[in-house]
């Protein structure tokens, strides 16, 4: 968006602006004499969004003769409002940086340097290398002789750091090449998460959002650096604090959170369900549970089998030979209906709260220290000020990030948030919530977008070698509810699989020919990261792509992962910089002639140099601007998708080949023929994602809402979840009709339509604040948030049964009967469902009500999940390599996580050192942004290594003396820093060292380094297979030599 | 007209350092060659310097068995009676009423007396360059002329920097120690240091800790430069003839508009 220097000024007064420019009342006439040259005149503006962090604060990019020459916080957006961490503050350096690739790089098998290559040049070698072994490497049959149609050989990484418009044609031209093995940072970040929440509540996502910190009494900062790492986080929360609340950070360093917070616990890496659960065994043994909201909002009350049991750390049904369990036990007890039968009285001692208590009653304080290291006063306190908030008029959030996702047991980490949210009846409502923090700018779109191999856009799921046909596949997932009071929304599922399929291949998606079903590759087994880079160690991946993801320094393994890029055949980067991973071939120790790889290293252009949004963490998608040309030749990843898809369609219709018909009849017209650079047009892509109708009377129009969505065939929508943010305009109201850069037009079918893109609204206003007291910082007309601009999901639990606010002070939605001629209706946020409250008013059950959480098929929150791989409560299992045995049980591990080298784990005599990795605000991620940046590379030059003091003299060891930390995996240097605010563990009468090191360092780059992940396992959580970072043995030792 | 100043609050701080890098790339000073960390904790670059004119501290701080982790501020303080103003011979650093105190670097002559005359070591000289300025914080005099506030300030995500009229700021500071006083230990860094500064701090902990420095005055320290000042025609004589180069190639590099598009605080 440009808007011009005087509405810039205007808009810069606007926010602590207008109050500021009275405050200031700042005459400045007197001082002109000096100052006569010396105001600079006002570059063009353009509004654009921070490509680091998921906070997704706003940016405004000056830009003056065709120059940026400043950028700097966005004094109008709701979240940062003009403030920028030191990252957000640095962007400057991203695009005036002279590290910048600016041309196409080719490095020859055995070479040892890059040679330039024009885009013609490398795209149709590119093609050529993806249809040989494309076709090379199809597998028609898998080994049970089922039909799969997939291309094994080859992989695709990356795309959290893309526009979301750009990880749709990213998914779409993978999935339509017959890839299975596409996955990106979410599954090493956050896959914990969406396993656990939707098992829970029904979405993956982030519950509330940055802002609402502020309606908070309590916040829990635990498996997060948020102050660190989420840095505008601190503003909400701050905030917070000025309204009285208190913040508690639980880690086993102190941090630059812990010294904002108002109490610190530490605990030992790898214990975090110990220490919740002693929460919530707090809770229960005192009563300090919201029993009417869960009686109403959660299975509480559902009666389980009575085969269901659990015993010396392992539930019912576990077969040691598959390292797996028989979950058939874990059900709920179902009427003559079919209906889950429920004991409101929750006093049946097969229950969920029952069973529930039982489970929990063995995590008092002392056996919970005990486990954690946390000295027992600290930890009270903390159980105390933290389940204060079970009653209506309190209320805690609890905020997350890689320090809880990141475990051989993450899914179970965060249910254990889960269950302690739900009892203090904290869910849905405002302050509350389960906040997990992403980290990339757009890891929240790149998961909707189903980067990963086991779903496809919106979440609905990967074709399985199981389901030969579409028919089977809906059947499979289209879940069923016998209970008339759940909406169970997935049951509209084959609408968004039918309508996606119509994205795809449009015209040629009919239904005769299961609209195009079988054109997608079907999985069998687990192909995650860590299977991948397996699977590629072993040969059997023989190209990959890698869209701005670094994995030889950010995989778990690094020595193995980078080993494993040598045995492609080509490898294809699209990034900013030089990432370590696109220069593997000379890294330190090897000789490039040895390693046979093609690299191709593609010139990318830098968030402020193109168009499309971003989805941060709260699911606001943020629409941002080109404010400048990309340096040199660089050209967005759309084009490169956009030229790759050209060549490949050329290549198929010329030769045939496997599965031709998939690309041929791929539909891709985005304009970009038009364009004189042959650039797609981002808001035709976003118009797709979004949804049109393909026949009918309003055949090309956009459609307004997923409800509209069909299983026909009239309907296409790149994503389901999506729908909404692009809509047709001709009907719309209000001042969505004022000015603005969200009112757009696109074309369809030859025909020109009026439309919206919601994603660019820039209304500040908030509604919220009405003296009312209603929660503040919904702010619905700024972007748009999914699902269709619902600010906080599950809001339909922050009401009781009559549908008003638990706590009137500080609600979301309330059901005002005077509305609607007095039919009654719904105010506030936008509710999950339009369904009057439960309760009529004589009190008895409205039949056309819906249960709260509508994701799920019970209708309600899941105390009780059995959905997950190991066990439907969180329990207490040591990290794979700990220097304890488990106190809790004789089972030592996760018995359901999948061990790929047994041979690989450290004995902790050899390795006594407990070891965590970190991040810190100055560098993101792998490092190539942020180690590329000058201003942040003079802040944190060096990977370092934080140690107690402790740990420290007995090794003979200052800060600034370099060490080497080792592992059963591999060996590092790094420089000490020694610290008070990192102290051993005092637990079962044995001391526990424990030591932290910052993840973000690797062979190439402006600042080089060590990586910390060539110390780390390749070991998964058993849900999801996210690596375990956070929790592992080494050994510490002082280096000599420097 | 009413004298501005920035409050900083140690307490709100989470040691993000947005702040030095807003400053850098508001005033384009180049990033420094660091190793390491150049002080206690991630702090980088050891000190201030021509390039780094705003600089976070980390400060490991046990008081009895309360431990802090407190992150200060090292910063041109912007003093009500500045002694780098009064120190230099020809008017090339100025006090301005709205509150910071300026460099005019078409005036100066090169004679550092301004960083002698500092009572908390803020100036800096361009010793690598043949043709040097002194650099410090401008409070960004040239964003203040726009209506914007300093490019810390703006930047600071919890509001630990914050700008506005002094007395205001003074009240406020008051206030937060007031309303939370086991919270706050209980002196306004700058309220009467070196005669008053434009720049306030208020900490979790005594200033000591944060290494600040202490043992300042609280009478201008304008009033003692006087002194010096006596000296400086003689100097000057003898000084002449170096200096009289050094200003006639800046002056020729002004005439040729090297610098009329740098966007700098300095004016």
């Amino acid at each position: 968006m440009e808007i011009s220097r005087r509405s810039f000024l205007a808009a810069t007064g606007g926010t602590g602006g207008s109050a500021l420019l009275g405050f200031l009342g700042l005459d400045l006439r007197p001082s002109v004499a000096y100052a006569s040259q010396a105001v600079p005149k006002r570059g063009k503006i353009f509004t654009t969004i921070c490509p680091y962090c998921g906070v997704g604060c706003g940016l405004i990019v000056e830009v003056r003769d065709g120059t940026v020459v400043n950028i700097e916080g966005d004094p109008d957006h709701p979240i940062n409002e003009g403030s920028l961490c030191s990252k957000g503050a640095s962007l400057y350096q991203i695009h005036h940086n002279d590290r910048r690739l600016r041309t196409v790089g080719y490095r020859k098998p055995g070479s040892d340097q890059w040679e330039t290559l024009s885009w013609d040049t490398a795209m149709k070698m590119i093609a050529e290398r993806v249809k040989k072994t494309r076709d090379e490497t199809w597998l028609e049959k898998d080994d049970r002789g089922r039909t799969v149609n997939r291309a094994d050989g080859i992989a695709c990484l990356g795309g959290a750091a893309l526009d979301t418009e750009e990880c749709y044609l990213l998914v779409k031209a993978m999935r339509t090449m017959g890839l299975v093995w596409i996955e990106h940072q979410a599954r090493i970040c956050h896959s914990s998460t969406v396993a656990s929440l939707a098992s829970s509540f029904g979405r993956g996502a982030m519950t509330n959002h940055w802002i609402d910190m502020i309606n908070s009494d309590v916040l829990m900062i635990m498996g997060s650096n948020a102050a660190e790492t989420h840095p505008i986080a601190a503003r909400w929360i701050q905030r917070a604090k000025e309204r009285g609340a208190v913040v508690l950070s639980a880690d086993p360093r102190y941090t630059r959170t812990s010294s904002f917070a108002d109490h610190y616990c530490k605990f030992r890496s790898g214990t975090d369900i110990a220490f919740v659960g002693g929460f919530i065994n707090y809770a229960l043994q005192n009563d300090r549970v919201n029993h009417e909201y869960i009686r109403h909002c959660t299975n509480a009350t559902f009666i389980i089998n009575p085969e269901f049991g659990f015993e010396a750390g392992l539930f019912t049904g576990y077969d040691e030979s598959q390292r797996g369990y028989d979950k058939s036990t874990w059900a709920y007890e179902l009427d003559e209906n079919g209906v889950p039968k429920r004991d409101p009285s929750m006093q049946h001692p097969r229950c969920v709260f029952q069973l529930l208590k039982k489970h929990f009653a063995r995590y008092d304080v002392e056996a919970v220290c005990s486990i954690t290291g946390t000295p027992q006063e600290d930890y009270r306190k903390a159980c105390d000020v933290y389940t204060s908030t079970w009653s209506s008029d309190r209320v805690a959030t609890w905020l997350y990030a890689m320090g809880t996702t990141q475990h051989t047991h993450a899914t179970q980490n965060i249910r254990s948030y889960v269950i302690l949210q739900l009892l203090l009846g904290n869910v849905g409502v405002a302050g509350g919530g389960i906040n997990a923090l992403r980290g990339e700018s757009n890891v929240q779109g790149s998961t909707d977008m189903a980067l990963l191999f086991h779903i496809l856009p919106g979440y609905l799921k990967t074709p399985q070698a199981k389901h030969g046909s579409l028919a089977e596949h809906l059947a499979a997932f289209t879940p069923k509810s016998n209970d008339s009071m759940s909406a169970n929304w997935w049951q509209h599922y084959p609408k968004y699989m039918v309508s996606l399929l119509k994205a795809f291949w449009g015209d040629h998606a009919t239904k005769d020919n299961d609209f195009c079903y079988d054109y997608l590759g079907r999985i069998t087994g687990n192909l995650s990261h860590i299977a991948m880079f397996e699977a590629m160690y072993a040969d059997r991946i023989k190209g990959l792509f890698c869209f701005g993801q670094n994995p030889a320094v950010g995989g778990p393994n690094a020595n193995k992962e980078r080993e494993a890029l040598g045995k492609l055949d080509w490898l294809v980067v699209t990034d900013l910089w030089e990432t370590d991973t696109s220069v593997f071939w000379r890294r330190p120790g090897v000789d490039p002639s040895k390693i046979k790889t093609e690299v191709f290293l593609l010139p990318a252009a830098a968030s402020m140099e193109k168009e499309g949004n971003v989805v941060n963490s709260g699911r606001w998608a943020q629409w941002r601007y080109k404010a400048a040309a990309a340096p040199g030749e660089a050209m967005t990843d759309a084009w490169v998708l956009t030229r790759l898809v050209k060549e490949l369609k050329e290549l198929y219709a010329q030769q045939g080949g496997k599965q031709p018909e998939a690309i041929t009849n791929l539909y891709w017209e985005y304009g970009q023929d038009s364009d004189e650079h042959g650039e797609p047009n981002m808001h035709m892509v976003a118009a797709e994602v979004n949804g049109y109708y393909m026949s009918g009377p309003d055949k090309g129009k956009q459609i307004t809402n997923f409800t509209k969505l069909t299983d026909d065939g009239s309907t296409c929508s790149g994503n389901w979840l999506y729908c909404g943010d692009y809509v047709d305009r001709s009907d719309g109201k209000g001042k969505e009709l004022g000015e603005g850069g969200h009112l757009t037009e696109v074309t369809h079918f030859g025909k020109t339509f009026k439309t919206i893109n919601r994603m660019a609204k820039r209304f500040k206003e908030d509604p919220a604040e009405v003296p009312e007291g209603r929660c503040v910082g919904l702010h619905p007309d700024w972007t748009w948030c999914w699902p269709i601009n619902r600010r906080i999901l599950y809001n339909r639990a922050s009401v009781d049964r009559d549908g008003q606010p638990w706590d009137a002070h500080r609600w979301v939605i309330r059901w005002n009967p005077t509305l609607k001629d007095g039919k009654g209706g719904w105010e506030g946020d936008i509710p999950d469902g339009g369904w009057p409250p439960l309760a009529k008013a004589d009190g008895t059950l409205n039949p056309s009500s819906k249960y709260p959480f509508i994701m799920r098929p019970e209708g309600v929150a899941c105390l009780f999940a059995s959905a997950l791989a190991d066990g439907p409560f969180p329990e207490h299992y040591e990290p794979l390599e700990s220097p304890l045995k488990n106190p809790m049980s004789p089972q030592q591990n996760d018995p359901a996580i999948v061990i790929w080298e047994p041979d690989m784990v450290g004995d902790p005599a050899e390795f006594p050192v407990v070891a965590t990795t970190f991040r810190v605000c100055e560098h993101w991620q792998a490092g190539a942004m942020t180690r590329n940046t000058p201003w942040l590379v003079e802040l944190m030059p060096d990977v370092f290594v934080e140690m107690s003091v402790d740990l420290a003299v007995r090794n003979g060891v200052k800060t600034g003396d370099w060490v080497r930390v080792t592992s059963k995996r591999g060996s590092m240097k790094a420089r000490a820093l020694v610290t008070n605010r990192f102290e051993p563990f005092f637990i079962g009468g044995k001391l526990v060292d424990q030591i932290g090191i910052p993840w973000h360092w690797g062979y190439n780059g402006l600042a080089t380094g060590d990586s910390a992940n060539v110390l780390t396992p390749h070991v998964g959580d058993a849900n999801t297979m996210i690596p375990e970072y956070k929790a592992f043995l080494c050994r510490v030792e002082k280096e000599e030599v420097a | 007209m009413a004298v501005h100043a920035l409050l900083i609050d140690t307490v709100r701080c989470t040691g993000c350092r947005g702040c030095q890098v807003a400053c850098k790339q508001w005033n384009k000073r180049a990033a420094e060659k660091t190793e390491f960390f150049g002080g206690p904790g991630y702090q980088n670059p050891a000190d201030l310097s021509k390039d780094t004119w705003c600089l976070v501290t980390y400060n490991e701080v046990r008081i009895g068995d309360r431990f802090e982790w407190v992150f200060g501020k090292k910063q041109c303080m912007h003093c009500l009676i500045p002694g780098c103003a009064s120190a230099c011979p020809v008017g090339a650093l100025e006090k301005l009423d709205s509150g910071p105190v300026v460099y005019h670097k078409d005036k100066c002559i090169g004679c550092r007396y301004c960083m002698l005359a500092c009572p908390f070591v803020v100036p800096r000289f361009e010793y690598d360059s043949w043709n040097p300025y002194i650099t410090k914080c401008t409070m960004c005099y040239d964003r203040l002329q726009m209506g914007e506030i300093p490019a810390c300030a703006k930047t600071c995500p919890t509001g630990s920097v914050t700008f506005g009229e002094r007395d205001a700021l003074i009240r406020e500071a008051k206030e937060r120690i007031a309303s939370n006083p086991s919270e706050y230990h209980h002196h306004i860094y700058g309220l009467e240091e070196a005669g008053g500064t434009c720049v306030l701090h208020i900490s979790n902990v005594p200033f000591e800790e944060l290494g600040y420095i202490t043992d300042v005055p609280k009478r201008p320290i304008a009033a003692r430069t006087e002194l010096a000042m006596k000296s400086i025609p003689a100097v000057m004589v003898g000084l002449a003839v170096v200096l009289g180069a050094s200003y006639r190639l800046r002056t020729r590099a002004q005439l040729r508009g090297e610098d009329a598009e740098r966007p700098s605080g300095t004016t």
